[in-house]
């Protein structure tokens, strides 16, 4: 079972203690998922760019989806970039949930966009990406999101993205650069970020945590002999929240969540 | 002499050269701009017309251009399979080029993110080299293949690309009997590869034009024919209306 990296939690009891001050003339872009909003009192602090960081299997491709998804219903443009998973394959998988809704993608809402294929009408084909090229990406991410006016973006995966940078420094340029693009445009974005189950690190190469606003954190772990999905929100700028663990469940209606209850005896939790 | 061993229809070339040739060689023609290179090229082609395939890879004259010359001269090019490498390789590569350079400068439109690149557009690289071989892959008997020119190959392949087609060429004209001619235009003789492609070929001709009073004189010279250093000639070379002729060089005193 997957580990989480050590985020000290600052009570066993979620809504409770550690919480930072409350920022509360911050504008929120709520997630749409309720628990996770409740968390963020209210969402996410609009333009904020916020790593959601896990090993396979957690949950990150559909808790961004859904994000995604509940913003265009709320007449928010929403733009998906994927990078490994065809956005033909993407939508097949997202129609067997009942929270996924065709005619926002018919009505232009809800956008997909193949990063491979813009990958090779930029020529952006070499394994590693020069100082121009990331250049050439980031503009390219900005106009998209310029053009189609979108409030919400989601990248999956982030660390697709950084296997083509390869210099810390690049990769911390790459990040600061981006974000402040999105939050000019007041675009709130969700990066998936896909980690091992060694703890300790949230991103490839470990530059991402530092630069994003916010890290939300998933893994697995086993409980009585059931795989259990658990979210923590490690990190978000702007935001008095809880570092509880909760469990989180996929269901055809959306995302669901609860406490993480520290009874009984678990294998893989913090 | 028999019909095959004919190679440019030039009996004085073709005669001492046809019993010194095996029967499948790689042959090398050098000639700069204005030496008539080109034509003695087609020629070479055209003689092989009626006894083997024949292919005429061109890469910097558009097909029709090749095909008018060969009409000219009362060469039928129906029997010879014309090429144009260059524009396949405009269209797979440069065209793709301009693209990228278009889409890098002015960014990309909201539609244009969205569309798949064509199918044809996306090759990572277009493979001159495996445009042609494949071609000759699908040959199993004797055939006759021109690339005029390799210049072309020099500006866009990797020098050992180039080297290493000139060889499969080879081989594949010494396996099954192949007769190949590649023209060079412009490569410089301190180039390393010119020595290399000379070594690798069987037969080394070149084609010079040097002015002389008000008019050109063109020169062929036979520098290398097989192991045979003693068919090593020299022949004053002109341009008829059937193609090139050859006579002795005129001695001057």
């Amino acid at each position: 079972m997957d580990s989480p990296p050590a985020a000290s939690p600052a009570s066993d009891v979620p809504g409770a203690g550690g919480l930072m001050t409350p920022a509360t003339h911050l504008e929120r872009c709520a997630t749409g998922i309720e628990g996770l909003d409740s968390i963020l009192q209210g969402g996410i602090p609009r333009g904020n760019m916020v790593l959601v960081a896990g090993s396979v299997g957690t949950g990150k491709t559909t808790l961004s989806l859904e994000f995604l998804v509940r913003g265009a219903e709320r007449g928010e443009r929403s733009l998906f970039i994927s990078v490994t998973e065809s956005s033909t394959k993407l939508v097949q998988n997202l129609s067997t949930f009942e929270f996924f809704r065709q005619d926002l993608v018919n009505q232009g809402q809800l956008v997909f966009v193949d990063l491979p294929n813009l990958y090779l009408k930029l020529g952006l084909e070499r394994e590693e990406l020069s100082p121009e090229e990331i250049d050439i990406l980031i503009r390219t991410i900005r106009d998209l999101v310029r053009s189609t006016g979108a409030k919400r973006l989601v990248l999956d995966s982030l660390t697709s993205v950084c296997y083509r940078i390869r210099r810390d420094e690049q990769i911390r340029d790459f990040m600061l650069r981006l974000g402040q693009e999105l939050k000019e445009a007041g675009c709130t974005s969700l990066l998936v970020s896909e980690i091992g189950p060694q703890p300790g690190r949230y991103s490839l190469h470990g530059v991402e945590e530092a630069i994003v606003d916010g890290v939300v954190l998933l893994w697995n772990t086993r409980r009585m002999g059931d795989i259990l999905r658990v979210l923590q929100i490690v990190k978000m700028r702007g935001t008095a929240h809880s570092r509880a663990q909760y469990v989180i469940e996929l269901t055809p209606i959306g995302m669901l969540m609860a406490p993480h209850l520290k009874g009984g005896r678990s294998e893989g939790g913090p | 002499m028999s019909d095959d061993h004919r190679l440019f229809d030039i009996p004085e070339i073709d005669q001492p050269l046809s019993t010194a040739l095996p029967p499948g060689w790689l042959a090398l023609l050098l000639g700069h701009s204005g030496s008539g290179a080109p034509l003695l090229a087609k020629q070479f082609a055209h003689s092989g017309v009626g006894n083997v395939p024949v292919l005429f890879y061109t890469t910097y004259e558009r097909s029709e251009d090749v095909r008018r010359t060969f009409d000219e001269y009362g060469w039928d090019p129906a029997g010879i399979k014309i090429v144009n490498l260059a524009d396949e390789y405009y269209e797979r590569v440069l065209e793709r080029g301009l693209d990228v350079a278009r889409a890098r400068e002015q960014g990309l439109s909201f539609e244009e993110a969205l569309t798949r690149p064509e199918e044809d557009r996306t090759a990572r690289s277009f493979s001159l080299t495996n445009r042609m071989l494949s071609d000759l892959a699908q040959i199993d008997h004797p055939f006759r293949l021109v690339v005029d020119s390799v210049d072309f190959f020099f500006e866009v392949l990797q020098l050992s690309e180039v080297t290493t087609v000139a060889r499969q060429i080879r081989h594949r004209c010494q396996t099954i009997g192949g007769q190949a001619l590649l023209t060079a235009h412009s490569i410089p003789p301190d180039r390393p590869v010119f020595g290399l492609l000379q070594d690798l070929a069987d037969v080394v001709f070149q084609l010079r034009a040097d002015p002389h009073g008000d008019r050109y004189e063109h020169t062929l010279f036979v520098e290398k024919a097989g192991h045979r250093p003693e068919l090593s000639r020299v022949w004053r070379a002109q341009v008829q209306e059937n193609g090139w002729r050859v006579e002795p060089p005129v001695a001057r005193g």
